[in-house]
């Protein structure tokens, strides 16, 4: 088998880059969207994406887009004033990127069941998901190495308490926990914390399948040539597990970590089913997802699909981090 | 050697004579109840979908809806409710009289009439399927329903084909008490009675042949997680104008969707002739698709069922946190109730929810229930105005940020709970949410799990406010009881009340006990028309919309005709009937 | 010998403590049996109390419990509230019918995901890693349900195939063949859904771990001056790869009854999975462990064959004393 060498670290270059773009737009979304995505344009309920054009009805061509509404053109203006938003706790504005004069509407994404701009749900719902998604996957992973090496390299009695408690939480159904806690939060929080909370823990939960695979190949590593040697010249365990062993695991815990992030920020879909998703009206790109899965709306309104279309990019990014970050952790010595 | 052989012949043939005359005479015996629908043609199979399999067979336990369902086709009554008319109907029971003060009925039996094993039926069968409902030990829902006047109703056969059954109080809604109450075969049934186990008879999976009911169907197969199929009971006791026995269906499978978007896949796919139950929204798919398709789409107008928005109005606990009592004494207010109820916007719900398949309510009995609903009610229009005002009265105000304060200055938010697993109600609780968010007030939306939310509204009491709908089988006030009786478990905003908490509740409590014993309709209605008056005016549940009820079928169903009563389609099923289709059907 | 009789012992335990914790958190999580009676105003509070006391509901969890350990010996498994009756007769058909939908699809997505993530890694940034990279991104993109859906209205759209469950209407009168044929129709969509759905997941493994593989040798090879032996390098090589994917396809095993949950729900498939959801909404509590149990022996027969199969592949796996 042969294989092109890679300039090395352009791929990470351009996905961290990239991520770094998209994360700062999830951040400046109040800036970049052109509504509040709360507002409800009750006449515009389900209507496909505003056509921008550049040639008018008499042919003319305007430098400017714009946007017909009830026969009349409206021209994209840029820095309008709209509703407020605030970045972070500090920073309150209420201009934006673009948008258009009322009464006409500027829906470049379509509208939703209530007539709210998806571009704008899009953009602020970013946050929340670009958060859940890469912290539950961190804390699966983070838990699934420490106690898969633990149970790999010691093994023994360790490593079979860790895979039994492994087979445990894996089996357990933990919606009812989930219930539990719902029922046990306050119903005042805000939805993004009580969604939050709820990932936790299921990310906590999800600590056994990263384990599985990384005890494997830890047990597999620990009687390396090198890691014998290096423990024959008196080096301690820890030193041994940070220097030798846990960059052999590191490659399953980046693959597990780009899977396990995308589908968190996709379990929210799910988890909305049982009440424990972001609630309305607060966006967030899984609830988002969870309205195609309504046949009406799947067989009707194709423009629904469009956030889809963000979602896989950063799936792809997450992706190709990854795949950067494991050549060059796999390109180290040992 | 001729001769025995011609008295051997005309033997046999005098016996078989007197034979068939018997039989003609038992045959004869049988008092057919004759239907006044259409004669159609029997033969073909129909195809239901069901959202979910039944949980038992047994009508003595059976609480859930596709158990019942399925039941209401393999079992009949003693006096049935016409779905069409409204009006009671003889059914097993041919004729009965009312004594002068309503409390004794005297039923006469049809004659001739057996169960679908071919064993007769007759008064013991009553007696002993009356015995059984009304058993504690038992525990049958339906003991419930035969308790009049605090005291179970008893039933006494007088002769084999006449009961007698006494009341301890009259009784408003009269013979409708008899109405899907299945008669149970003593024969089958006693011994299993009396050894304690009639609970756990006729589970699901029970073989076809330890069945035997009344109705026009009899079960014949039960495939696990997929379909029961039942097939004609040849011992039904109607018959159409022209003598041909009902019903005229070979064959009735219910096919189990779980899901209510594969249900309406699957009849849009035409693997299935009936669908009840549709979503406005699918309904709207399956009306594009129609010029493909070989189905009809009805839309039987505005149904039973009634969405509401209601208030937490229990008394605060002691050890309630201040924020608690707080919002209680918000919700306790009527101007605020009547402010909320004027800042919704109904057309919307009904538009964006619905796709316009909906009435707008203002009182809590929809125009679907045509003998009871009160249409004197007002019906204020929306108007954020006019709700800013009722606040104003209340002593509420508006801070510099627009937001709404109550006498002491705080900032009045609540949150609204809904249940998940019914998208219509948390589109409704979203749009209440933005209409409440044009008067300054902040409103969450938190949607749990059904029987979690049930949990704080019944027991612990822990919540704000909470979208829910409630629907009756019948329309009748008298199935609504638990509803406005302050000591009622389903008197959802401040349910089993020691005493009534208010002086209208108390009032309506009268009313309700009042119209129970009522039997001039025309008075019973202006006792419930008053009721309706009260809700309406103090808003202890603000409605919202009727759903209208929606339903699909194959073309070519002969005598389909869909009521808002349960079951849509299928309450006459003993009389649906394939036109045009050769008699075995094309599945 | 001795270590398969020590996990077998294990697994017992794993079992229990599987069960019991079950019964705890379902006695923890809100709501009990007959709570959606109470929305139903012709039922009294009063009956539905009574129906719980019956039924035993309001009993505390270790009574709960040891009357469930009871019902197993009596070779039950259970009594489902809701369905009035033992909890074995409704378990195994759906058992049956899920292993008949997941063994299949299980065995297609490694057929399918071994060649394409072995060629991937070997031919990194090519165009066969490019759109296998972006086909298994896009197919993790796509929530099961709305994967289904989609496959749904497919079968609708072009009446190829049925919209859901799992036999025809006529399956009784079908000759043997036909009646095969028949659970093949209906089988078609759910299985490419569960495939399609479990996919991405297998491809980025075996291109990761085999990538890794190549890389290593290729370094190796580097720093080397003289030429490997090709044989001993493709028995390392080969091993170490196969190690997570040996894990992976461990957890396949145990996933055969809990992965097709959403898939059974939306295409009518008879299986555990609706069985198990209506089970848990109803807290019908007997049913929920049962079927967790079963899910459970799956779950530890499954790692069990892949610690087995560690061994094998690499004895430097076997289990030493720390």
């Amino acid at each position: 088998m042969t294989s092109r060498p890679q300039p090395a670290g352009r791929n990470y270059q351009v996905a961290l880059v990239a991520l770094g773009v998209v994360y700062l737009a999830a951040i400046f979304a109040g800036f970049l969207a052109p509504y509040d995505p709360s507002t409800q344009s009750r006449d515009l309920a389900f209507v496909p994406p505003t056509g921008l054009h550049w040639v008018d009805m008499s042919g003319t061509i305007h430098l400017r887009p714009f946007v017909y509404e009830d026969g009349r053109s409206y021209p994209l203006r840029f820095f309008v004033r709209g509703a407020p938003y605030r970045v972070g706790r500090f920073f309150q504005s209420d201009r934006h990127l673009f948008g258009v004069d009322e009464p006409a509407m500027l829906l470049l994404l379509g509208s939703d069941g209530f007539g709210r701009d998806q571009l704008s749900r899009l953009l602020y719902g970013a946050l929340i998901s670009l958060f859940a998604g890469p912290l539950g996957a961190a804390l699966s992973v983070a838990l699934g190495l420490v106690l898969g090496g633990l149970a790999g390299f010691f093994g023994g009695w360790v490593d079979t308490v860790v895979m039994r408690a492994a087979e445990l939480f894996l089996a357990v159904p933990w919606f009812y926990l989930l219930f539990a806690v719902r029922m046990a939060l306050p119903l005042r929080i805000e939805p993004q914390e009580a969604f939050l909370m709820i990932l936790t823990i299921v990310a906590v939960v999800g600590w056994a399948r990263p384990a599985r695979l990384i005890r494997g190949m830890v047990l597999s590593g620990r009687t390396r040539d090198y890691v014998v040697a290096a423990r024959a010249l008196g080096a301690s365990d820890l030193h041994v597990l940070r220097r030798h062993v846990l960059p052999q695991a590191s490659g399953i815990a980046l693959t597990q970590a780009a899977l396990l992030a995308p589908q968190y920020i996709l379990a929210e879909a799910t988890l909305s089913f049982f009440g424990l998703g972001v609630g309305e009206p607060v966006p967030s790109w899984g609830n988002m997802l969870a309205v195609l899965q309504r046949y009406d709306v799947l067989s009707s309104y194709w423009w629904m699909f469009l956030p889809g279309g963000a979602l896989l990019a950063v799936f792809l990014l997450y992706y190709l981090l990854a795949d950067a970050l494991h050549e060059r952790v796999a390109a180290l010595p040992g | 050697m001729t001769r025995r052989l011609a008295a051997l012949t005309l033997a046999l043939s005098v016996v078989f004579a007197a034979g068939t005359d018997v039989a003609s005479q038992q045959a004869a015996a049988t008092e057919w109840l004759v239907s006044r629908a259409d004669v159609g043609r029997p033969g073909g199979q129909l195809v239901v979908i069901e959202r979910a399999e039944p949980r038992t067979l047994n009508p003595v336990v059976a609480v859930d809806a596709p158990s019942k369902e399925i039941l209401a086709r393999t079992t009949a009554d003693l006096i049935h409710v016409d779905r069409e008319t409204q009006q009671p109907q003889p059914a097993l029971a041919r004729s009965w009289t009312v004594s002068p003060d309503g409390r004794r009925f005297t039923l006469s039996l049809r004659h001739g009439v057996r169960f679908s094993d071919g064993q007769p039926f007759d008064a013991d069968d009553v007696v002993f399927s009356f015995t059984v409902y009304l058993d504690e030990k038992v525990g049958s829902p339906q003991r419930d329903l035969l308790i009049v006047g605090d005291k179970p109703i008893t039933v006494r056969k007088i002769d084999q084909y006449t009961v007698q059954v006494d009341l301890a109080e009259p009784y408003a809604i009269g013979e409708r008490l008899f109405d899907s109450v299945a008669m149970l075969p003593r024969h089958l049934l006693e011994t299993p009675y009396t050894e304690g186990r009639l609970a756990r008879m006729w589970a699901v999976g029970t073989a076809a042949d330890a069945f035997a009911g009344l109705g026009p169907f009899r079960l014949r197969e039960y495939v696990p997680g997929q379909r029961l199929t039942l097939e004609r009971n040849p011992f039904y006791w109607k018959t159409d104008r022209a003598g041909t026995h009902l019903p005229y269906l070979d064959r009735l499978v219910f096919v189990f969707v779980p899901s209510e978007d594969a249900q309406a896949l699957r009849f849009q796919a035409g693997d299935a002739d009936v669908t009840t139950r549709l979503s406005a929204a699918n309904f709207e798919v399956l009306m594009r698709d129609r010029g493909r398709r070989n189905y009809d789409l009805l839309d039987a107008g505005p149904g039973l069922d009634y969405t509401f928005l209601f208030f937490n109005q229990n008394t605060v606990a002691p050890n309630d946190a201040p924020q608690v009592a707080r919002r209680r004494g918000w919700f306790r207010q009527l101007a605020f109730r009547q402010a909320v109820s004027l800042a919704i916007d109904r057309d919307a719900i009904v538009r964006l929810v619905y796709r316009g398949r909906a009435t707008p309510l203002w009182g809590h009995v929809p125009p679907g229930n045509k003998l009871w609903v009160n249409r004197s009610l007002p019906r204020p229009s929306r108007s954020p105005d006019r709700a800013r005002e009722r606040l104003r009265s209340a002593g509420f105000s508006w801070n510099a940020a627009g937001a709404l304060v109550d006498k002491d200055g705080q900032a009045v938010d609540f949150t609204i709970v809904t249940n998940t697993g019914n998208t219509e109600r948390i589109q409704i609780a979203t749009i209440v949410q933005d209409d409440l968010k044009q008067v300054g007030i902040r409103v969450g939306v938190v949607t749990l799990e059904l029987r979690t939310l049930l949990q704080r509204l019944l027991t612990t009491h822990d919540y704000d406010a909470c979208v829910l709908a409630l629907g009756a089988s019948d329309g009748d006030p008298s199935t609504e009881m638990n509803v406005w009786l302050s000591s009622g478990g389903t008197h959802l905003w401040n349910p089993e009340q020691a005493s009534p908490a208010t002086p209208w509740e108390a009032e309506i409590d009268t009313l309700m006990r009042r119209q129970l014993t009522e039997r001039d309709v025309q008075a019973r209605k202006r006792l419930y028309d008053r009721v309706q008056e009260l809700v309406a005016e103090n808003l202890p549940v603000i409605s919202l919309v009727s759903p209208s009820v929606l339903a699909g079928t194959t073309k070519g169903l002969g005598n389909l005709r869909p009521t808002i009563f349960d079951h849509h389609a299928l309450w006459n099923v003993d009389e649906l009937f394939w036109r045009g289709r050769p008699a075995g059907g094309t599945r | 010998m001795r270590y398969v009789w020590r996990r077998l012992g294990h697994a017992f335990l794993v079992l229990f403590g599987v069960s019991f914790l079950t019964f705890v958190l379902a006695a923890a999580a809100p709501g009990r049996f007959g709570d959606e009676l109470r929305l139903d105003p012709r039922i009294s509070p009063e009956t539905i109390e009574a129906m719980r006391v019956r039924y035993g509901v309001n009993d505390s969890v270790p009574g709960q419990y040891l009357r469930w350990l009871q019902s197993i010996a009596r070779g039950e498994f259970g009594f489902s509230i809701a369905y009035n009756g033992p909890v074995g007769p409704l378990l195994w058909p759906r058992v049956r019918n899920t292993l008949l939908l997941t063994v299949p699809a299980t065995l297609l997505s490694w057929l399918i995901a071994l060649p394409l993530g072995t060629w991937s890694a070997a031919r990194r940034g090519a165009w066969l890693d490019r759109l296998s990279a972006g086909a298994t991104t896009t197919l993790l993109g796509i929530p099961e349900l709305l994967l289904g859906l989609g496959l749904l209205l497919f079968a609708v759209r072009t009446g190829y195939f049925p919209t859901g469950g799992m036999t025809s209407l006529d399956f009784d009168e079908l000759g043997r063949w036909q009646k095969v044929r028949d659970v093949l129709v209906h089988l078609v969509l759910p299985v490419t859904a569960l495939t399609l759905a479990g996919l991405p997941i297998l491809v980025r493994h075996v291109r990761a771990s085999v990538g890794e593989v190549v890389r290593a040798r290729f370094i190796q090879a580097a720093r080397a001056s003289g030429v490997p032996e090709p044989r001993l390098l493709v028995r390392h090589a080969l091993r170490t790869a196969a190690n997570p994917l040996i894990s992976l396809f461990g957890l396949s095993v145990a996933g055969l009854l809990s992965a097709s949950l959403v898939i059974e729900t939306i295409m009518s498939w008879p299986g555990l999975g609706p069985l198990l959801l209506d089970a848990v909404a109803a807290r019908d509590l007997h049913v929920v462990v049962a079927a967790v149990s079963c899910s459970t022996v799956l779950l530890v027969a499954g790692n069990l064959l892949a610690d087995g199969l560690l061994y094998l592949a690499d004895p430097r796996v076997r289990p030493e004393r720390a």
